[in-house]
């Protein structure tokens, strides 16, 4: 059967669309947020395969299931964020849950379990964080020890405890991380399995129509075909293969979740009259708490589908990508629903609207499958080798493409990102001739600006070509004034920024000569006409979510 | 048997807005749906085959994009889309509509039931329908909420004025459907989207179906709009509650304010 084209995935977000909209309503949500409830009729309802069977996506077609490519999921993904990230969090954790399996598994074992998850709609829960294993999994205690019939091993002893999963408490099928003799592996565990507990539901800031629970593992026993890959020690290889896919799902949580608050807010914000007039005809409320984050959005969701694109043809890795993504999107979606709120006055404070429960929800997507702090200190990791390997022209050669989309596409801000990918190369480049980089300050920092060129780059480029990305509500023109915007400033920020880390760090350096350098002048000159275009993205946004 | 479904793709009339200048729709980033009276008619149309194992084809004439709707329509249970799409058929008016999807429907060949919306809700005119009859000589029943068939006949709840009546007509027959108050769209799950890949859409032309040029787009339509116009916008009433005295205390209260009484 055919891989899912577009118009079939526009088919599967509608019928996702409507099945919320017929079945959960605000004040469902309301509800089960206070009370601290997991709505479980709804996730098995998601699960349905008459109704709608999300989780066959994640099934390779040959098990029963759809095969779904990146493209559709991340775009699932971003829709149930949009819906309530506690229920994109249950579905996105049967998801996770099957990866180490997707990449690790044997044959018989993709078999069995895929084809157990899809005909009788299991949930899956991912089992890899401990009270001392967080951000830092080689720390990792739960241990899985031999069993041993007649000189072979037959099958494992798991003993150890697991903090915060997802699914935790109401999954069926668990892959959990730990320490076999020869290392860390993952194995599948069934509830119900003698010797294996499961914790009460956490009392949660957010997502609380997610099931969080620990899991407690008493001596135990999994055969030895529960060994994801049948081979010991492969279980960090098995997780980091796909990170790139993973935190690309979590980026588009970030972005759905930001989406659905300043959506509210500017429709809100349509209606609201002060001092004679709607909200959102007031420009500095518009150019302070809304049209920025539009601006973001939309990069953000450039940047997530041409990776996505990206990992199709790949398969896996990407893992500085998928950081890039993740980074980015979770980052600005919470920001973005602090503003909405601030957007909403003392509406926005109170539960009657959603953008509150939003803003206690996307938190999580800046800390699960990697904390930000985490994904800058991957994203400089994977970078910085590629400045030290190419010798410092790694981005430089990158400029050299915008160069030539500037003659091309004047309009679109290709200049300003030529001109912040030299910013950034002098910048690691000082970096390096002065060691800078012992500080781990300096490393966040870097991860940071690197993905905030990286996403400006790719945004422009998307708008050069003439691609409006799937999903967007914006025209070309807009999408290339907000390309254009967002260049300018992610420019501004990385020169800006990065001149105040090398003089911070290095006060012998000459202040004259890396201001020249990273050619901040240049970069305050593209800011010409900056406002004007805010406001004709601003004048835009009016228009589309006028009612 | 054999049900033709005719259905259109329209804009979701709940976001679109007429340009107060030019007077024309502004369609621009306006999602696209199937028209619901045709949703609700195509259920229709699914229940009869899930009982008599009738076959049902979709039909839909419009832009290349109106595929989409097709589409849908296969993921929900339709056996066979076909698609009206050419320069010639743009700007045709209802009665050059209908004659483009009857034609089609005769070129389609042999067909039992033909089922339309009562209208669509961008255009609004309820004309295509009863029109189509007209050019394929069939006998019409507008209006009706429910539908059963058998090999040879129909039977329908057609609405009236303060009532319903329940009519039977031999097939061949044109019927065209409105929907209940509380109708809530049926939509595919995700493997059936997945499977309506895989069913058969034509897409035909004018020459394809042997239609009369002269009968379609601009030149075979008798009508031309005029202009279009929104409607002058109320400012909005608003809603008390209350208990019955409440209420009339504050009527009264409002009425002395807005100085009509004393
Ligand atoms: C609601 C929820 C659901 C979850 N679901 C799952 C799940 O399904 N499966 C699963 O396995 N896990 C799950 N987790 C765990 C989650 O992935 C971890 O919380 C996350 O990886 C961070 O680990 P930690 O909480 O131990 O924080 P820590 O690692 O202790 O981090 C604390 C802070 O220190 C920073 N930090 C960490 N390391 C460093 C360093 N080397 N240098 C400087 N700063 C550092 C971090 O960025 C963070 O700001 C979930 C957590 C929550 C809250
Ligand atoms: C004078 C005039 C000029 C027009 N010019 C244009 C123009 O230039 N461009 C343009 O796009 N539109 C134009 N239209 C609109 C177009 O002709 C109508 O939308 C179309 O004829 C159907 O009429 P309606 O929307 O009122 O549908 P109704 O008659 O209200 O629809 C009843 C039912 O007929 C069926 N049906 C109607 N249309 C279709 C279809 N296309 N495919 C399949 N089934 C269908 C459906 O089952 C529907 O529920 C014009 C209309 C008029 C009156």
């Amino acid at each position: 059967m055919a891989k899912n084209d577009l118009m079939t995935r526009n088919l599967m977000l509608d019928s996702l669309r409507q099945y919320a909209k017929n079945r959960i309503s605000f004040n469902l949500l309301r509800e089960h947020d206070a009370k601290n409830e997991i709505p479980l009729d709804i996730l098995k309802e998601m699960y349905d395969h008459d109704i709608l069977g999300v989780h066959l996506l994640l099934i390779p077609e040959e098990y029963g299931g759809l095969g779904g490519q990146t493209t559709e999921i991340y775009r699932i993904c971003e829709q149930l964020a949009r819906i309530d990230l506690g229920i994109a969090t249950g579905v996105f954790a049967t998801f996770l849950g099957s990866d180490p399996l997707n990449v690790g598994g044997t044959p018989e074992q993709k078999a069995k379990w895929f084809t157990k998850i899809a005909q009788e709609n299991k949930l899956v829960a991912y089992g890899a964080t401990e009270a001392d294993a967080g951000s830092d999994l080689v720390s990792l205690r739960t241990r899985a020890e031999h069993v041993v019939q007649n000189g072979r091993v037959v099958g494992y002893k798991i003993t150890g405890s697991k903090m915060w999963i997802s699914n935790g408490g109401v999954a069926d099928i668990y892959t959990v991380l730990a320490l076999a003799p020869g290392g860390p592996s993952w194995f599948i565990v069934e509830r119900g399995t003698p010797g294996f507990t499961q914790d009460v539901h956490e009392d949660k800031h957010g997502i609380r129509l997610s099931n969080t629970a620990g899991l407690a593992f008493d001596e135990v026993y999994v055969p030895a075909e529960n060994l994801i890959g049948l081979k010991e020690g492969q279980g960090f290889l098995q997780a980091q293969a796909v990170f790139g896919y993973t935190r690309l799902m979590v980026a588009a949580f970030g972005l759905g979740g930001g989406e659905e608050a300043v959506e509210t807010a500017l429709e809100y914000a349509g209606q609201r009259i002060q001092a004679g007039g709607p909200l959102s005809q007031k420009q500095g409320f518009m150019l302070k708490l809304i049209t920025p984050h539009y601006i973001r959005f939309e990069a953000a969701r450039a940047y997530i589908d041409w990776t996505a694109k990206q990992l199709e043809v790949n398969n896996h890795g990407l893992a500085t990508e998928g950081a890039i993504a993740k980074l980015y999107a979770t980052e600005s979606g919470n920001k973005a629903a602090e503003d909405a709120i601030q957007a909403m006055g003392g509406f926005g404070y109170t539960k009657e609207f959603a953008v509150e429960k939003i803003k206690r929800d996307v938190k999580i997507t800046c800390i699960y499958e990697g904390t930000s702090e985490v994904l800058e200190m991957t994203i400089f990791r994977g970078r910085w080798q590629e400045h030290l390997k190419s010798r410092g022209q790694y981005y430089i050669n990158q400029a050299a493409e915008f160069d030539a989309l500037h003659a091309q596409n004047p309009q679109v801000g290709a200049d300003s990102v030529a001109l912040g990918l030299r910013a950034l190369a002098r910048v690691l480049e000082d970096c390096r001739a002065n060691k800078l980089t012992r500080h781990q300050y300096v490393t966040f920092m870097l991860g940071d600006l690197i993905s905030e060129m990286e996403v400006a780059a790719v945004f422009v480029r998307q708008c050069a070509n003439k691609i409006v990305t799937e999903g967007s509500r914006f025209d070309l023109a807009t999408l290339c004034t907000m390309a254009r915007i967002n260049a300018r400033q992610s420019a501004f920020k990385t020169a800006s920024e990065g001149l105040r880390l090398v003089l911070g760090t290095c006060p012998a350096i000459d202040t004259a000569q890396v201001s020249q350098a990273v050619n901040l002048v240049a970069i305050e000159d593209k800011m010409r006409g900056l406002i004007d275009d805010m406001d004709t993205v601003s004048a835009k946004l009016r228009d589309i979510f006028k009612k | 048997m054999h049900i033709i479904v005719c259905i259109k793709q329209v804009p979701d009339s709940t976001q679109v807005k007429v340009d107060p200048k030019t007077g024309t729709l502004i369609r621009a980033g306006v999602p696209s749906i199937l028209n619901p009276y045709d949703h609700f008619a195509l259920e229709k149309a699914l229940e009869i085959k899930a009982k008599t194992g009738a076959k049902v084809t979709v039909l839909s004439m419009g832009p290349q994009q109106a595929v989409a709707v097709l589409r849908l329509a296969l993921a929900l249970g339709a056996d066979e889309g076909v698609l009206l799409s050419s320069r010639a058929f743009a700007g045709s008016d209802t009665w050059a509509t209908a004659y483009a999807l009857a034609t089609a429907v005769k070129h389609i060949g042999s067909f039992d039931l033909v089922l339309c919306g009562q209208m669509a809700i961008d255009g609004d005119t309820a004309q295509t329908g009863p029109e189509m009859a007209y050019h394929l000589h069939i006998p019409q029943i507008t209006f009706c909420e429910s539908i059963d068939a058998n090999g040879n006949t129909v039977v329908v709840k057609k609405l009236i004025e303060g009532g319903h009546q329940i009519l039977q007509a031999d097939l061949p027959v044109l019927v065209t459907m409105t929907m209940p108050h509380d109708y809530v769209a049926k939509y595919p799950s995700f493997m059936a989207a997945h499977k309506a890949q895989d069913k058969i859409i034509r897409t035909w032309t004018e020459t394809d179906i042997g239609a009369d040029p002269h009968k379609l787009g601009l030149e075979g339509s008798p009508t031309r709009v005029d202009r279009i116009f929104p409607p002058p916008t109320r400012a909005k009433g608003e809603v008390y509650s209350g208990s019955a005295v409440e209420l009339a205390n504050k009527f009264v209260e409002i009425l002395k304010k807005e100085r009509v009484i004393k």
